[in-house]
């Protein structure tokens, strides 16, 4: 917990470096204590408990940007990183976007992002809720033998916030997560699967039973896989495989690189990007939501934006500073923590659910069915697309056998207009989302 | 006082000395303290100005009690006694039954690189480094007039201009020969984080009880050198005090020996081969690879393209990942050839490699004699841990491995 005089601290090390010459000063300090145990065979391997406290500091003069960050908050210290600051930052290019975002955040409705129930796990609760979780992997099946691990964790956020222009604001914030990882074996053969559950409220967060039930069934279902033939055909996303492909779509809505010419969807607002199923959104105000704050960390109040309406590209994801570039408002994105810039990244980040009007796996003749992800093949600049995965093969509308050792891979714009269904099964249990989607076409690389 | 302070004004040998009591106070084999002060600075070059400046002094330290396969951590950004106390306090939690604490004897070690540093950048002025950026920015730009956009990290690196004219991918399994030094990551992912202690401890690793055993074609050599010349993932010591070595893990294609760390090393009676690695006082150390290569072969590299009638030559991998338990592990070409009658032609853009470790690793069918090991770049993941790393390799030819792209 962050205590009363750390915030003064803050305050008077930004009046400091005012006076010191810098015009705009904004200073983010950020306390975090999580308690996360891990789990192995019933027994406890890991216990682990984490008190961070750390202060960043942003400086403007003459619209030359600086920026310091510290765990130390001595004051003899702070002094210290505020001079060097200050000469350093007269070597920086002025930058007419150099300056703070003169708005200021209003008050919000609570957005239920702190639980105080969560605050108060101790490690034994960790303990009692991993080995719960690992005990129903084991009972599902006797394949189940044995774990990676199962880890169980609770975390309290609390940031402070102020700046020459903005009275402090404070917020905090809980999450807690239970992840299982057992591993299915037949012969020599060992497959692992994954199941995480991760809420901001203790309540809302699955059973563990469940979430060791989901995980063992995952690894099970990996037993026994095999390559299949390259071809072009039908290829359903589960929803987790869709909020990794989300994720890594993100620097595409980026409005820094929309601006520097890296994305390709740059210069398309207003156009047909996605399928007329598909709806993006990005919304810092979910209630309860993982990525849900009551202001960004440049102090924007966040915001719910629609990226990408029924397929046309509306709007793209900002900081202060893109947005003034852009001439629009700010969209409350400017994500950091206080060892770092803020950079433009997502808050509670979407694909909407849509009313189901055909089923996704049931009317494939023949196609993939993409559980896991993995790889770096996503270029959202030049928009070239493969990655590994492993999933089921899909005969006659059902899935008929796992599948490994296989790629995908398209062109991202036509795999975006390509997509021809998307679920309704959205489930939140990070921040970024998405249900079940299906791409129309794309191209498996796998045996000869 | 103020930035630099030395950690020892802090931590004598007294201080140390009580923390480290009371985190066996409950009992346990071991008990570490780690502290650590860093100063970065950090300058980010876009469109050729001098975008943002940053300076960072983390600092901080944490308390490691070790029972058995069971750990207790806990850090604290405060670098005092009073809260590095608690933390062994949190740490020494783990130990679930009160067994007999142990006497303990702390003393001094210096332990000294066996290697000097060439070129020190971290301790030029502020002045030499914007020069380097800007040099850097300026050469990108002069490599040909399609450059539009450049953006520089201080310590990174910009690329690249062929990737413009390339056609797309193919798919399916076919010879592929993989250029030297970079190329590494290959053997890194594929067999490297499978030897690591932790997944051979726990039974989860693919090579788990295959000592002895043979896990790659009978040309492959394997090492793991704390000591490479200027290696990213060199050092003296590891994280656990234990000196860095040369370890050769793979010999004639027979699995020699695991990557250790001491836990781990204690569970499964082997020595620490200087391998518990870990990425600031806010983590405990984990068994992580350091320069990890193929030894050089015999076979001149322009060879190796002949008699492949269809194949791909990765000039550059990307990134990628492997999954220890499976094997399956995949890569991203940054930079690719096809390969046409033993000659390299169209360049080929967007393809990933994908396979399984022990079956790719049988498919090595030449290696060069051109060993290169990467000194400037590499950062290996792992349990949300960074850590430099260096890899290398000769140019190295595989009989085949799935190709995947976005033509067939």
């Amino acid at each position: 917990m962050p205590r009363q005089p750390a915030y003064d601290l803050a305050d008077k090390v930004r009046v400091q470096a005012e006076r010191s010459g810098a015009q705009e000063v904004e200073t983010y300090l950020e306390t975090n204590t999580t308690i996360e145990v891990r789990i192995r065979q019933g027994q406890l391997e890991l216990l682990s408990q984490s008190a961070i406290q750390g202060l960043g500091l942003r400086m403007f003069r003459d619209r030359r940007m600086g920026f310091f960050y510290t765990t130390d908050l001595r004051e003899t210290v702070l002094t210290e990183l505020v001079n060097r600051t200050l000469a350093l930052t007269n070597e920086a290019t002025p930058r007419e976007e150099n300056k703070l975002p003169e708005y200021l955040a209003s008050s919000q409705s609570d957005l239920e992002i702190y639980d105080p129930a969560v605050v108060q796990l101790r490690p034994e609760d960790l303990v009692k809720m991993a080995r719960a979780a690992e005990d129903s992997a084991f009972a599902k099946n006797e394949r189940i033998q044995t774990t990676r691990d199962v880890r169980c964790g609770a975390s309290l956020y609390e940031v402070f916030f102020s700046n020459t222009f903005i009275a402090r604001q404070t917020f905090r914030a809980t999450s807690v997560w239970l992840a299982a990882t057992p591993i299915a074996t037949e012969g020599a053969q060992k497959r692992e699967g994954t199941y995480v559950d991760r809420k901001r409220f203790l309540s809302d967060l699955a059973r563990p039973e469940q979430i060791g039930e989901r995980a063992a069934e995952r690894a099970l279902a990996r037993l026994g896989a095999a390559a299949v033939a390259s071809g072009r055909v039908p290829v359903v996303f589960s929803a987790e495989a869709a909020a990794i492909f989300l994720q890594g779509l993100l620097p595409a809505l980026s409005a820094l690189n929309v601006i520097e010419q890296r994305s390709f969807l740059a210069g398309k607002i207003g156009q047909a990007v996605a399928g007329p199923s598909v709806t993006i959104i990005d919304d810092g105000t979910m209630r309860r939501g993982l990525g849900t704050r009551y202001f960004d960390g440049e102090g924007v109040q966040t915001h719910r934006t629609v990226l990408v309406e029924r397929g046309i590209l509306r709007q793209y994801v900002h900081s202060a500073a893109t947005a003034r570039r852009m001439n629009v408002p700010a969209t409350g994105n400017g994500i950091r923590s206080y060892d770092s810039l803020p950079t433009i990244g997502p808050t509670n980040f979407y694909i909407d659910a849509f009313s189901k009007t055909r089923p996704l796996i049931e009317d494939v003749a023949q196609g993939l069915y993409v559980n896991g992800l993995a790889g770096f093949g996503m270029d959202t600049v030049s928009g070239e697309y493969s990655q590994q995965v492993d999933g089921h093969w899909i005969e006659k509308g059902v899935l008929a056998k796992p599948v490994e050792g296989v790629t995908v891979a398209g062109r991202l714009d036509e795999m975006l207009l390509g997509i021809d269904a998307v679920g309704r099964d959205l489930d939140f249990r990070n921040n970024i989302a998405s249900p079940t989607i299906r791409f129309k076409e794309l191209t498996v690389g796998g045996a000869a | 006082m103020g930035i630099g302070q030395e950690l020892r004004d802090v931590l004598n040998e007294e201080t140390v000395n009580r923390i480290l009591q009371e985190a066996l106070a409950r009992g346990g084999d071991a008990a570490d303290l780690f502290a650590e002060q860093r100063f970065r600075t950090s300058i980010v070059l876009d469109s050729g100005k001098i975008d943002s400046v940053t300076y960072g002094y983390p600092r901080g330290g944490g308390v490691r009690v070790v029972l058995r396969n069971q750990t207790g951590y806990a850090f604290s950004d405060e670098l005092t006694y009073n809260s590095l106390l608690d933390a062994a306090r949190v740490a020494s939690s783990v130990v679930e039954t009160q067994s007999r604490a142990n006497p303990i004897d702390v003393t001094r070690r210096t332990l000294l690189p066996p290697f000097t540093l060439v070129n020190p950048e971290p301790l030029m002025p502020e002045a030499g480094k914007l020069d380097i950026l800007r040099r850097m920015d300026a050469a990108a730009r002069a490599a040909d007039p399609r450059i539009v956009s450049v953006r520089i990290e201080y310590m990174d690196d910009v690329r690249d201009v062929l990737i413009m004219e390339a056609g797309p991918a193919p798919a399916g399994p076919m010879p592929v020969v993989v250029a030297p030094g970079w190329g590494g990551v290959l053997i890194h992912e594929s067999l490297g984080h499978a030897l690591e202690a932790d997944g051979i401890r726990r039974g989860t690793s693919l090579l788990a009880g295959l000592q002895g055993t043979r896990v790659a074609s009978p040309l492959v050599r394997v090492v793991d050198d704390a000591r490479w010349p200027n290696g990213r993932g060199s050092y003296a010591m590891d994280d656990e005090g234990a000196p860095g070595q040369r370890t050769v893990a793979v010999e004639g294609g027979i699995l020699q020996s695991y990557l250790v760390d001491k836990q781990n090393g204690r569970l499964l009676t082997q020595k620490s081969t200087g391998n518990g690695r870990r990425m600031s006082y806010r983590n405990w150390p984990i068994p992580r690879m350091t320069n990890t290569y193929i030894d050089k072969g015999t076979s001149d590299p322009a060879s190796l393209l002949n008699g492949i009638t269809k194949g791909l030559y990765a000039a550059e991998l990307g990134g990628g990942s492997v999954e220890t338990t499976s094997g399956n592990f995949n890569f991203a070409v940054r930079e690719g050839y096809w390969i046409e009658n033993g000659k390299l032609t169209r360049p080929v853009r967007g393809a990933v490699l994908v396979g399984n470790s022990l079956e790719t690793m049988q498919r090595i069918e030449g290696i060069g004699n051109d060993l290169k090991v990467e000194t400037t770049r590499g950062t290996c993941g792992k349990d949300g841990q960074q850590v430099p790393v260096g890899v290398g390799q000769p140019t190295v030819r595989f009989s085949s491995i799935t190709v995947g792209g976005p033509s067939i």
